[in-house]
């Protein structure tokens, strides 16, 4: 059974990769290569699998893993700008890929007795990127 | 690493459900309004999930403008403003419900695809209504 929870933050980014030509960045990442950066409210929705607890009926404490996102994600995150106070962005572009990659590293393992299935990143309405744990 | 990436469009199209395998009391009862002779429309949202691996290079999973032109090209431009039952060739034989508009969609989808885009299609959902959404698995 899969359990999901949903945060939000706020942050700007640059989408521009120093291995890059400038006319490259341009034709890749289009307007997200301004380098005077942009922003978004992103919208991350953590999926977690287990069974619900005989006694409790509960997967998981909520409260606790809500806990376990303030710190490792939105204490991290948001209101930032992610190519500067966010490693690894300093190295990876901060595509919407890479972020949903880089939060679940962040929490996982980090969850008590259920296990993470999925971390869901929303970078607009119309943009989602899902993230299973595949190498 | 390999990540799903799920871009939404949006096209504007009016359709009626009425099948002529039907008698008009069948079609009715089957379609109740949406089988209203003058037909009716919606907004409908098409959202394409893609599977593909993390470039090292430029972070993405997908060449989205490639996604774009493609979603452009096959859904939009032939379905945006139109009539689904007059103007979309399938839709002269089929009934367009959500159901069948979600197979067109794959057939044109799978057909119209190039190396470009750089990932793989995995999955199309259909949201004609907030209550009616139909979802296939490539």
């Amino acid at each position: 059974m899969l359990i999901s929870k949903k945060i939000e933050f706020a942050a700007s980014h640059i989408c521009r990769s120093a291995q890059l030509s400038d006319a490259e960045n341009e034709r890749v990442y289009g307007a997200a290569a301004n380098p005077l950066g942009h922003g978004h409210n992103y919208v991350v929705e953590v999926a977690i699998e287990g069974e619900p607890d005989r006694v409790t009926g509960m997967i998981l404490d909520l409260k606790q893993l809500k806990d376990i996102l303030e710190e490792r994600v939105m204490d991290v995150y948001d209101h930032r700008l992610l190519n500067r106070e966010v490693t690894p962005f300093d190295k990876v572009v901060p595509t919407v890929e890479n972020i949903a990659i880089d939060i679940w590293n962040r929490i996982e393992g980090h969850i008590p007795g259920a296990r993470l299935y999925s971390v869901r990143v929303h970078e607009t309405n119309e943009l989602c990127v899902e993230y299973r744990g595949e190498k | 690493m390999t990540v799903r990436l799920t871009r939404k469009y949006g096209f504007a199209a009016s359709h009626r459900l009425h099948s002529p395998a039907l008698s008009d009391e069948e079609n009715r009862r089957t379609y109740g309004k949406c089988d209203n002779p003058h037909g009716h429309g919606h907004n409908y949202e098409v959202e394409l999930t893609v599977a593909g691996v993390v470039d090292a290079v430029t972070g993405r999973a997908a060449n989205l403008e490639a996604l774009d032109a493609l979603a452009r090209r096959v859904i939009l431009e032939p379905f945006h403003h139109r009539n689904l039952n007059e103007e979309v060739a399938a839709f002269r034989t089929e009934v367009p419900t959500t159901e069948n508009l979600t197979v067109e969609v794959e057939r044109r989808v799978r057909a119209g695809w190039t190396e470009e885009i750089g990932a793989r299609l995995e999955k199309i959902r259909i949201r004609e209504t907030d209550r009616n959404i139909c979802e296939l698995s490539v």
